[in-house]
């Protein structure tokens, strides 16, 4: 990669280049929502941060359910709401609140596994009485609860693009574009994120089912 | 869940997972079913309520005293920061480092490569992040931003001899999105130090050193061999090996304007050359571009500065006080009054920013 100092180079050096290009921007007439709420929040509206709560709390839930401990996701976001209403001075742009709030999340739950004592395993973490029914333990595969519970185990276990994706989509209810929206992501890459995500988790069940009906199949002989 | 009946999924389907419109996917359907338990429920706090919801059980019985209510919720909210703030004592990730993500590939940081089912790594003092063609990586710090690291990169953290911590760009491009306050955040090139003024820029450094910093939102400074250059929001910035930046200037400028410029900058050129392109520069000028006839003022010499000055006087006059001789002069005080005057932002806090890394 070399650069001539030809202006004209300049521009296609960086504009033309297959593997670059500029910072994301958001544009949906929301974003001009979220920099007038950010505003009146910052001027000690409360109100208007509660609006911004109510519209990014799925968001904040599902990045948080995608990395810690299920008992421990709506304390955290709690605490993550709190950091982002004490650190609202420091955002200078309110459009680009989402991405700001998503990243606050993701360290909010790092920081968790920082401090944590001993972190528990994502299995041993459901409720007692959804392991209890779930699918390893039920011959015909499942309560509801339980597939649910193993379904959701299997979504934690994937790369972190792809769960906290398909979390926000499968759990939180979230659209593609929405989730695009409120992350900063690219429609792309969320997109793909899903596609893969969606991939992945397929063959992770397809793995856990053959090896429960194995295990069945052993005990039962 | 049968992966062999996805096979010829068709687009409905896809339309399906990606936004719940066209043919519903019955497979989808079932996990949406059997996953929405696991829902946020709960309805939206009023704040400040948020702050205290579980924390403080009393608080639901207050609402008889509106008033009084309003004051405490007040003092409830700042306590619960202060609570939450130092009770658990969160140690801010740009102390520590930033926390690295990968994107694609297998970016290494230091000697390990992160695979794709690795969690979050941490770029330290002391340690590279390198991302070879097929990878990238992502990197945030709670109390600084976050970074994407483009295929091809190569990112060190470092001290400098003053205690402060910075990045260094070897080479490659980093897009960054920065929330610490300005001055905060400094990335060092081969040919430039960037200096975070603002909130976003992206910045790209080529194996020869040379590198372009190109500002999407706020300002970033730029400087070395005592060259400074201000890029605002729209505009962009060459630097070059030896030479530092060169001058910034809007990316819609005329294309006239920027190959000028350009070879003023960089190019061998004769005197006279460089007097045909300066003529260029300053005929093909709006406005606008008073940001590049601005920092045309340092970097001219003696010569062609008063017809910098004549031209951006045309187009800025400066503001009282604020003489020909003080600029041909190159007077600082001038000089940064009359950039405060073109509206771009204050330059005080470039000059503050000054001082503090050099420790003054």
């Amino acid at each position: 990669m070399r650069m001539s100092a030809g202006a004209g180079d300049r521009v296609d050096w960086f504009g033309a280049s297959p593997g670059s290009r500029a910072v994301k921007e958001r544009t949906p007439s929301d974003v001009r929502d979220d920099a007038l709420l950010v505003e009146s929040a910052r001027a000690g509206d409360r109100a208007a941060f509660g609006l911004l709560y109510e519209r990014y709390a799925r968001l904040v839930h599902g990045i948080l359910m995608a990395r810690v401990p299920l008992g421990e996701v709506d304390d955290l976001a709690q605490d993550v709401f709190v950091m982002a209403l004490r650190r609202l001075s420091s955002l200078r742009d309110g459009a680009r609140f989402g991405g700001w709030l998503a990243a606050i999340a993701r360290n909010r739950a790092n920081d968790h596994h920082r401090h944590s004592v001993s972190e528990v395993e994502w299995s041993d973490e459901l409720p007692a009485s959804e392991r209890e029914s779930g699918a390893m333990s039920n011959p015909k595969g499942a309560t509801s609860a339980g597939e649910a519970a193993t379904i959701l185990a299997a979504i934690r276990s994937l790369p972190d693009a792809y769960k906290e994706t398909l979390i926000l989509r499968l759990v939180e209810g979230m659209t593609g574009p929405e989730i695009a929206e409120r992350t900063g992501l690219t429609p792309g890459s969320v997109r793909v994120n899903l596609h893969r995500g969606m991939q992945q988790l397929r063959d992770k069940l397809e793995r856990t089912l053959a090896g429960s009906e194995g295990q069945r199949e052993r005990s039962s002989s | 869940m049968n992966a062999g009946n996805k096979a010829s999924e068709g687009g409905t389907r896809n339309d399906y997972l990606w936004n719940g419109s066209g043919e519903p996917d019955p497979e989808i359907q079932r996990l949406e079913m059997l996953l929405r338990r696991y829902q946020r429920s709960g309805s939206t706090p009023v704040f400040p309520q948020v702050a205290q919801n579980r924390r403080w059980a009393f608080w639901p019985r207050m609402g008889m005293f509106p008033r009084l209510a309003a004051v405490a919720a007040a003092v409830v909210v700042v306590a619960t920061v202060a609570v939450i703030v130092r009770g658990r004592k969160t140690i801010p990730a740009v102390l520590t480092g930033w926390n690295v993500t990968r994107v694609a590939g297998a970016p290494r940081v230091g000697a390990r490569a992160m695979g794709a089912n690795e969690g979050i790594g941490q770029l330290v003092e002391g340690q590279t992040l390198e991302t070879d063609e097929g990878s990238q990586a992502h990197l945030t710090a709670l109390e600084t931003g976050e970074i994407e690291v483009d295929a091809g990169t190569r990112l060190r953290m470092e001290r400098t001899e003053t205690g402060f911590r910075r990045l260094v760009l070897d080479r490659g491009t980093i897009h960054a999105w920065i929330w610490a306050a300005p001055g905060k955040f400094v990335v060092d090139t081969p040919s430039a130090l960037a200096v975070d003024l603002g909130c976003a820029y992206t910045l790209r450094v080529d194996d020869s050193g040379a590198g372009l910093l190109r500002t999407s939102r706020g300002w970033v400074g730029f400087q070395s061999n005592g060259h400074e250059s201000f890029i605002p929001a729209g505009a962009a910035c060459a630097t070059r090996l030896r030479i530092g930046p060169g001058t910034p200037y809007f990316e819609n400028a005329p294309e006239a304007l920027r190959a000028a410029l350009a070879r003023f900058d960089f190019a061998d050129s004769t005197a006279e050359q460089r007097a045909d392109d300066l003529s260029i520069v300053l005929a093909e000028s709006r406005k606008t571009d008073a940001l590049t006839l601005w920092h045309l003022l340092a970097r001219a010499d003696e010569s062609e500065r008063a017809r910098v000055f004549d031209r951006l006087a045309a187009l800025v006059p400066p503001p009282t006080g604020v003489t020909r001789e003080g600029i041909l002069h190159l007077d600082r005080a001038m000089l940064d009054r009359w950039w405060n005057k073109l509206g771009f932002d204050d330059i005080a806090v470039w000059r503050h920013w000054e001082r503090e890394w050099a420790g003054k």
